[in-house]
């Protein structure tokens, strides 16, 4: 491919006990692309989402980021046995970051249910995303020797907020919000630790079709205008056909189908997953 | 309100403050109860604010607090008995060899002591800092439970002198020429104004932020481990100096001064004053040790109206009456004095123009919603 590849999963497998959540999931996200990941309730999308983030281990697969694997494992142990995927014997490496390192090499997230610092300000909120940035240690923070560059955060912070219409609401508890703004400021956090590659889970979960159609151009916005590959999770069909550039289908775990769009829409295997066989 | 009247605000309480640790200085007696309170609360203002890091700031449940108290008071104690007393202290056990010709200045065996406390919290936060809430607890519960049966067995006699306990521990010395009463509230002073700024600094925001939501936290760039370990060591030193301060105020110690009950009557100080705001920990510090100490002592005592013996008031019924405020407070201040707030000059201004009403008619709205989810 000419494009910069950003994220890829190769071979990616999730097993928990028996139950294989993820099956051999090969997925790439390159340079300034909107992706789309879609699938019936636990397809395994959510999975796929922490297997990148570092929340587990994947059982089985190499995911890497900007070439550089943050994620890789073979069946080991207990799994060894148990083991029902595919590739086996194909990893022999074992590497496992922290999520919170993974934020530092530039992946941010969102959650399916809104996971704000619920009685800190959105201002906090926002704020407390750019403690990675900070190069103060604890002493030169404690005694104010930082000033200056608490100063420069705050403007950042105001800036983004700014930016993602938030202003008013800065000195509001992020509980007190409306549903919609809550998911403004989730992103707008995910955005303060500067990521390269944004991951939205549900994004447009319980929003009315115009919520869901001003989130459209407000995620192709921010992709603009912060240079971002995005991976999304969705159910909003009409959000996620509009926005993706390309679209991956996951059915128990195992991709299902990956195409275009409107090759989505006319996939078969696509129709029958979400809408059941005619006998 | 300008930033000015705020200033301005903040210098008067200050000198009031100021002016009244004086005047309870040069205007009452040695005896007088409340030296005795203004002593002790600034004392438990110090270990609760140190709690409070851990269990309001951070999150984690700790009931490990006496324990790293203790090891602050037995670290000063035993490295600043004078030479001279030693024989006398340690007269059944006799005293270790290394131990002999040691005696510290007061202030580096403060710091001595919070520094032992803090290493120890290093070491047994290893393992425990992977446990989450009641586990945590619990885990720190045994530490502190272990702390005082080390610091009684046989084993440390020559050093903790056992069960005996430590005496001759030298009060209060003097700092900056001034005299020696004022020394536990400049030290007390200085330390909370620490906490404090940790809690302002980035840092303590990444704090409350692993309080709110770990996960959130860890996927905003927060290393856990890392931090709850720092919240850990900061909360351990200065527990350890404040059982310094304790040592120095009693001017004595065995291994029952720091029994699991003085974990909860801190632990009682932090919930009261509010999970979460220093401001509210140092207030009800001084509130509940005022309350404990001097203004419920009537009620230990049988009183005679006219011949009458009014029933119920003997030795302990303090205890009781206490229990009964505590109860009403917790139940009409359900989150402490302060919430997790902090003192500012805004709040005591929209307190009294009834501004916030507003403001927090919408929150608890929120809250309630957050209740039926």
């Amino acid at each position: 491919m000419s494009k910069e590849n950003v994220l890829r999963l190769s071979d990616v497998t999730m097993q928990f006990g028996g139950v294989v959540a993820l099956n051999n999931l090969n997925l790439e996200v390159n340079k300034g692309e909107i992706i789309g990941l879609i699938g019936p309730n636990g397809a395994g999308k959510t999975t796929a989402f922490n297997a990148i983030t570092g929340v587990y281990p994947p059982t089985n697969g190499r995911v890497e980021m900007n070439g550089e694997v943050i994620a890789e494992n073979f069946p080991k142990g207990k799994m060894k046995g148990m083991y029902k995927g595919q590739n086996e014997g194909k990893y022999t490496k074992s590497v496992m970051l922290t999520p919170d390192k993974i934020t530092k090499r530039g992946i941010a997230r969102t959650f399916q249910n809104i996971r704000l610092f619920k009685e800190l300000s959105v201002f906090e909120n926002v704020l407390i995303a750019k403690h990675m940035h900070y190069k103060a240690n604890l002493a030169t923070a404690t005694l104010m020797i930082n000033a200056k560059e608490e100063k420069r955060m705050r403007e950042e912070t105001m800036e983004l907020l700014t930016l993602l219409g938030l202003e008013k609401n800065k000195d509001d508890v992020s509980t007190s919000l409306p549903y919609g703004k809550q998911r403004h400021l989730e992103i707008a956090r995910a955005l303060a630790t500067k990521p390269t590659l944004l991951l939205l889970d549900e994004p447009a979960a319980g929003m009315n079709p115009q919520e869901s159609d001003d989130l459209m151009h407000f995620v192709s916005k921010i992709r603009d205008d912060f240079d971002l590959s995005i991976l999304t999770i969705e159910h909003h069909m009409q959000f996620v056909m509009g926005i993706s550039e390309r679209i991956y289908v996951l059915d128990y775990g195992t991709l299902i189908a990956e195409g275009t769009p409107s090759e989505i829409q006319n996939n078969p295997r696509v129709i029958e997953a979400y809408l059941g066989v005619d006998d | 309100m300008s930033n000015k009247t705020k200033n301005l605000c903040s210098l008067a309480l200050a000198l009031v403050i100021v002016g009244f640790i004086a005047c309870s200085y040069y205007m009452t007696d040695k005896t007088s109860m409340i030296r005795t309170v203004l002593q002790l609360g600034a004392i438990y203002a110090l270990a609760a604010c140190s709690m409070n890091l851990l269990n309001g700031v951070t999150g984690l449940f700790s009931l490990g607090q006496a324990g790293f108290m203790a090891v602050g008071a037995y670290v000063f104690a035993v490295f600043t008995i004078p030479v001279s007393k030693k024989a006398g202290v340690y007269y059944l056990y006799g005293v270790a060899d290394w131990l002999k010709n040691i005696e510290l200045s007061p202030f580096i065996a403060m710091i001595l002591g919070g520094l032992v406390a803090a290493f120890l919290a290093y070491l047994i936060g290893i393992p425990v800092l992977r446990l989450k809430s009641d586990y945590f607890a619990i885990a720190t519960l045994g530490f502190a439970e272990i702390v005082r049966i080390l610091v009684a067995s046989s084993l440390f006699n020559k050093i903790t002198n056992g069960s005996l306990g430590l005496n001759s521990i030298p009060k209060f010395t003097k700092v900056f020429g001034l005299p020696s009463y004022f020394t536990p509230f400049i030290v007390v002073a200085i330390c909370i104004t620490i906490i404090m700024l940790v809690v302002r600094s980035t840092y303590g925001r990444a704090f409350k932020a692993i309080r709110e939501d770990e996960i959130a936290a860890e996927a905003m760039g927060i290393n856990l481990a890392k931090h709850k370990r720092m919240s850990f060591i900061i909360s351990s030193f200065f527990a350890g100096v404040s059982g310094a301060l304790l040592v120095q105020y009693l001017g004595a110690t065995t291994p029952t001064t720091f029994p699991i009950a003085m974990t909860y009557n801190i632990l009682l100080i932090v919930v009261i004053g509010g999970m979460g705001s220093m401001t509210g920990s140092i207030i009800s510090a001084f509130l509940v040790t005022a309350a404990k100490e001097w203004w419920l002592r009537f009620l230990d005592v049988e009183h005679y109206i006219g011949g009458f013996h009014i029933p119920l008031m003997r030795t302990g019924f303090r205890m009781v009456v206490f229990s009964v405020i505590l109860m009403i407070v917790v139940l009409f201040w359900r989150r402490g004095i302060m919430g997790n707030k902090e003192f500012s000059w805004d709040g005591i201004y929209n307190f009294f123009t009834g501004k916030n009403k507003k403001k927090k008619a919408k929150a608890e709205a929120a809250e309630g919603g957050a209740l039926n989810e």
